[in-house]
């Protein structure tokens, strides 16, 4: 850059109301390139930030579910077509900003991308009562972050129209993906202690169905069945269906197993705030189950203070 | 056990698993690298600090052992550097900013002292050694816009110049002490100077303004040497 401070002599030559000096010249410049980064971080943090609040509005519509496995009701859709349309905006907004060098740059994406991890996986359970894979989460995410004119292209004509390479994308890291996986949790003992509350029962899923196909593990691109497509799947093992505690206590049991390295700061935030969260998910399940159970036929009918009329007092015994 | 093949494939755990753990190895690997430097970092600290207590006079001497220091922490930089660059930047780069802030402070302050490209003679102090300097120094780019590639960011640098002034502060009041009463007054104008750039950045609440904030003080200090000086007719006449 510039070589001018060598003479001590000529740099108090005069002095305006300007900032003068050897090194203003070079700061001038630092200036410039420290806005440009605050900006884009500015920027992040908006987009995070409403694209949290949206993921969040999302899992409200999503929490008024009453199934586990089947397509989603008319009225989430109707609900959150706007929230989903918030959080593309935000994703292709920010995308630019988050490219090569910048892409591990600014971790105030983190936020929002663990909010959305939260509700794209409890939707995904909703549908398909599977676990939302890292690939198919990082899809998801990429596919948002394209800007809307491209959305509507690989709408009609899907094939044809391969999101282009160059295109940028918003990363997500697996930390966020398993941080936001452990928040879903919540949702799902949320989820099932008011569907015991209201409808006397744990939900699960149907009987037949087993909806996870099993591929060889390592196997990325594994399908996790969208639709409840029972055909081509294998008779479960069982004849009872799975219920919502089941799953729970299998994302447990995996996260329970995950090594996590020993230094970074989310595995600090996984190990003392998620994981006993998680855990404490799976007690609140268990005992609800547990009052459910013991004491769920000794009440009198009618005595849950509930409105809804489909009510059912009885328990299938677990 | 049947119902937890349905809800979680493994081999999405399995896949996380392997990820993470190479970034451990990464990790472990920078480990080893970072440690070096930063144990070459105290020693050309070490080796500077004699400046606090040596009359200009002798300063060759130092800024010489110095020299030897530096050269071993540019070995470390390139390592690192050669190791660092195949991964994201700012994924990892919170593992080695602090000790690439402490090896541009080691050369600034010998770069100000008159260390760099002194070739035997009177030396000459008060040279602010530039951002790109320092990269042809490190053999690294610096301040890199768009390719992912290790580099000293701009941020590195100026926390390292406020460390400077720091170092400066002391040597001001160090030198009076030698009898040195010219050495202020280039401190003075120097850390001034230094000050009006940091004066015309924008710095949101990070540590880098926090640290900035403390600036001003360090140039009181200065200043009070100064008049100190003054006030007892010691300093040197201008010819």
């Amino acid at each position: 850059m510039n070589q001018n401070k060598r003479k001590r002599d000529d740099t108090m030559a005069d002095a305006g109301n300007t900032p003068t000096g050897p090194f203003i010249a070079m700061f001038e410049g630092f200036r410039k390139e420290l806005d440009s980064h605050h900006d884009r971080r500015e920027r992040i943090i908006k987009a995070s930030r409403d694209i949290t609040a949206s993921s969040k509005k999302i899992i409200f519509t999503l929490q008024r579910v009453r199934n586990v496995g089947q397509p989603l009701p008319p009225f989430v859709h109707k609900a959150n077509a706007q929230y989903w349309d918030t959080i593309a905006k935000q994703y292709s907004s920010i995308a630019a900003d988050l490219q090569s060098l910048n892409a591990h740059r600014y971790p105030q994406i983190t936020g929002g991308n663990q909010e959305f991890i939260e509700a794209l996986s409890f939707q995904h359970y909703l549908e398909t009562q599977s676990l939302l894979s890292y690939s198919e989460a990082k899809e998801k995410i990429a596919e948002l972050s394209q800007p809307k004119i491209e959305q509507e292209k690989t709408e009609q004509g899907k094939e044809m129209e391969t999101l282009p390479e160059d295109s940028s994308v918003v990363p997500l890291t697996p930390e966020d993906y398993i941080l936001g996986i452990c928040d879903m949790t919540g949702e799902l003992m949320r989820f099932s202690v008011t569907s015991m509350a209201t409808n006397g029962k744990l939900p699960a899923g149907r009987a037949k169905a087993t909806p996870v196909s099993k591929s060889p593990p390592g196997d990325d691109k594994m399908e996790i069945d969208s639709a409840p497509s029972t055909a081509s799947q294998a008779p479960s093992e069982g004849s009872q269906p799975r219920t919502v505690l089941d799953d729970l206590r299998a994302i447990r049991t995996q996260l329970e197993m995950f090594e996590a390295p020993y230094g970074p700061k989310w595995v600090s935030e996984l190990e003392t705030k998620k994981m006993p969260v998680l855990r404490e998910c799976v007690d609140k399940v268990e005992k609800a189950l547990y009052g459910l159970t013991v004491r769920g036929s000794e009440r009198p009918k009618g005595w849950m203070p509930d409105v809804s009329s489909d009510r059912r007092a009885e328990v299938e015994s677990y | 056990m049947a119902s937890q093949s349905g809800m979680v494939d493994p081999a999405i755990f399995q896949d996380l698993q392997a990820r993470v753990d190479e970034d451990t190895a990464v990790r472990d690997e920078l480990k080893d690298i970072i440690q070096a430097l930063e144990k070459h970092n105290r020693n050309v600290s070490f080796v500077l600090s004699r400046a606090h207590s040596t009359p200009v006079a002798n300063l060759p001497e130092v800024l010489k052992a110095a020299e030897e220091s530096i050269n071993t922490v540019v070995d470390d930089v390139s390592k690192l550097s050669q190791a660092a660059s195949k991964l994201p930047y700012y994924k990892f780069n919170n593992m080695w900013s602090r000790q690439m802030q402490s090896a541009v402070e080691g050369l600034l302050l010998w770069g100000w002292l008159g260390g760099y490209k002194y070739d035997g003679g009177e030396i000459k102090a008060g040279r602010l050694l530039t951002i790109e300097e320092l990269g042809e120094i490190l053999k690294i780019p610096v301040n890199l816009k768009e390719r992912d590639e290790f580099h000293l960011t701009l941020e590195e640098y100026l926390q390292s110049l406020i460390s400077l002034v720091e170092e400066l502060t002391r040597l001001a009041r160090n030198a009076v002490t030698l009898g040195d009463y010219e050495r202020p007054l280039l401190i003075n104008q120097f850390v001034k100077d230094l000050f009006a750039g940091f004066q015309i950045l924008n710095l949101k609440n990070d540590s880098l303004r926090r640290r900035g904030d403390g600036l001003k003080y360090r140039v009181k200090d200065v200043e009070d040497v100064v008049y100190d000086l003054s006030l007892r007719n010691l300093l040197p006449k201008k010819e």
